[in-house]
């Protein structure tokens, strides 16, 4: 049986930060077990931000070059679809390997196992039969994508095999209305899809507020993508060419080249046994603020901790409080304080509380509200359609922000310090910002607390 | 009533650290006696009732900016 100071289940965005973060604080001498299957790196890097994200850059570059938006300018553009998905899991396999498979060599006490671990009791594993004894565990195994139980669902993409795609569908649908979806139809429908977005629920986006996810629908509408929300499928008919989705709520159903199945994502933790180990779970791992689960010496971190946000950053800070905890510290996580954003176009971003939330808890709050046109640059880049959302509490502390704009994740981390170190919208007024920026929208919506933002020339202080 | 804790000591590279990691032991209330290994990177510390086992990771030595760090792997009544 192989003896281990630390067990990590997992090979993520979580299990890497606890490995590296416990590697640090031990000057390499913690013996680290770190066990999983499948491509090292987890969701992120192989099937989630990474690919994603180069897609949506790609996808949105080549829509820029289709639809030139300046006068005077003309363009012809041509893509080799399939070559494009070569060089995107290209880029996806150097990631990987610059990421993960050489920062893993560069730690001797980390030792790597290919199969899945099976708990037998609070200390000890077992992975392809052989025994793996530790002391302290951190789980994280991540979450795999949600398949509804749909009549005639039999031919579909997942956000985890979307990469495998090799045409651009001409018709496709999206199944789900949160961040994934949003993405994935904002790429395909700027390489040219007619895309249409199919839900049960009524909303886009989970965890923002009406007015900033409306506006969303509306602007992505414009931009050519169709939804139908809240309606039930009730059949999907196959035939060699069509997925044709029939729906209450409609007339007519609808015929689609492919469907990416996108309605959320659920912890990965049915194999683990963890009741031989009396880590007690719901639809994730149940852990306290410290990320420590019900068992003393196992703690977990990442998507498959039940949680509502599954964020990469989230695991990764997790994964580093589990870590530094199991080694003495006292950290915990505000999840106020973590961003969180959509890469759709223009991107959607948000930190802190939302408007509903405060009404729920009877708390006091101011909120202001700014549109986009006020914002120079965003008129330049005719990218001028958003909000810039901001709550302050009575004593003028920002509480939340939700914006709506291009580069919108780039300058959300403006939001994280306010919300973090408890700053007010004088600090944000008090504080120089680039003109011409879109991130200087969030100055203008600071000093719309104070005055009328219609009577501001550029760069008023 | 007197214990035998083992610590599991992180962070030990030389017998400086032996030594350095000996003395912040030694000097907490309640501590006995003290073996510090460096091969193995433990520490074998002698209590009495005064001390908690699990406050001896939270000792001086052990805690910030010192690089050294130190978890309870067994308690056992002398």
């Amino acid at each position: 049986m192989s003896e281990y100071d630390l067990a990590i289940i997992g090979i993520g965005a979580a299990a890497f930060s606890a490995a590296i973060k416990a590697s640090e604080l031990t000057s390499n001498q913690m013996k680290i077990a770190m066990i999983g299957y499948g491509a090292l790196g987890g969701t992120c890097v192989n099937v989630g931000c990474v690919p994603s994200k180069y897609l949506i850059e790609a996808s949105k570059s080549f829509r820029n070059a289709k639809k030139m938006v300046y006068d005077g300018m003309e363009s012809s553009v041509t893509i080799d679809f399939n070559e494009f998905m070569e060089s995107l899991n290209k880029f996806v396999e150097t990631e990987r390997e610059e990421k993960y498979t050489k920062v893993l060599k560069n730690f001797k006490n980390i030792d790597l196992y290919d199969g899945k671990a099976k708990f037998i009791d609070k200390n000890t594993v077992t992975v392809n039969g052989n025994k793996i004894s530790a002391f302290n565990f951190i789980i994280a195994t991540g979450s795999k994508t949600f398949i509804p139980d749909l009549k005639g669902l039999v031919n579909y993409y997942t956000s985890d095999n979307i990469w495998t795609i090799r045409k651009i569908p001409e018709k496709l649908a999206i199944l789900g209305s949160g961040e994934v979806a949003l993405e994935l139809a904002n790429a395909f429908s700027n390489f040219g899809s007619e895309v249409h977005i199919i839900n049960r629920s009524n909303r886009l986006l989970k965890g923002f507020d009406d007015d900033i996810t409306n506006e969303l629908r509306n602007i992505m509408a414009k931009n050519g993508i169709k939804f139908h929300l809240g309606v039930d499928i009730k059949e999907i008919k196959n035939n060699k060419e069509k997925k044709i989705i029939f729906y209450n709520g409609t007339e007519q159903p609808i015929d689609v080249d492919e469907i990416i199945v996108a309605m959320g994502r659920q912890p990965n933790i049915e194999e683990l046994c963890l009741e031989k180990a009396e880590v007690k779970y719901n639809h994730g791992i149940l852990v306290d603020s410290h990320m420590k689960t019900s068992c003393e010496n196992i703690y977990a971190a990442g998507d498959c901790v039940e949680q509502e946000l599954k964020l990469e950053t989230l695991a990764g800070k997790e994964g580093a409080v589990a870590a530094g905890n199991i080694l003495g510290s006292d950290e915990s996580i505000n999840i106020k304080e973590i961003p969180w954003a959509a890469f759709c176009e223009p991107n959607v971003a948000s930190v802190g509380y939302t408007e509903k939330e405060l009404k729920l808890q009877n708390r006091d709050y101011i909120v202001r509200k700014i549109d986009l046109k006020n914002v120079v640059k965003a008129n330049i880049l005719k990218s001028n359609e958003g909000i810039v959302k901001i709550i302050s509490d009575n004593e003028k502390r920002i509480l939340g922000m939700q914006i709506i704009a291009p580069h919108a994740a780039e300058f959300i981390i403006e939001g994280v310090y306010l919300v973090k170190h408890r700053l007010t919208y004088d600090d944000i007024i008090n504080t120089s910002h680039i003109f011409p920026t879109v991130a200087e929208s969030v100055k203008i919506a600071g000093q719309s607390f104070i005055r009328d933002i219609s009577k501001m020339s550029c760069c008023m202080e | 009533m007197t214990k035998k804790v083992e610590l599991r000591v992180y962070g030990m590279t030389c017998d400086d650290c032996v030594a350095h990691v000996s003395e912040g032991l030694k000097g907490t209330k309640g501590v006995l006696d003290v073996i510090v290994s460096l091969k193995d990177g433990k520490a074998e510390v002698l209590i009495n009732d005064a001390v908690n086992p699990k406050e001896l990771e939270n000792i001086e030595v052990f805690k910030k900016p010192s690089h050294y760090k130190a978890q309870v792997r067994r308690v056992k009544d002398e």
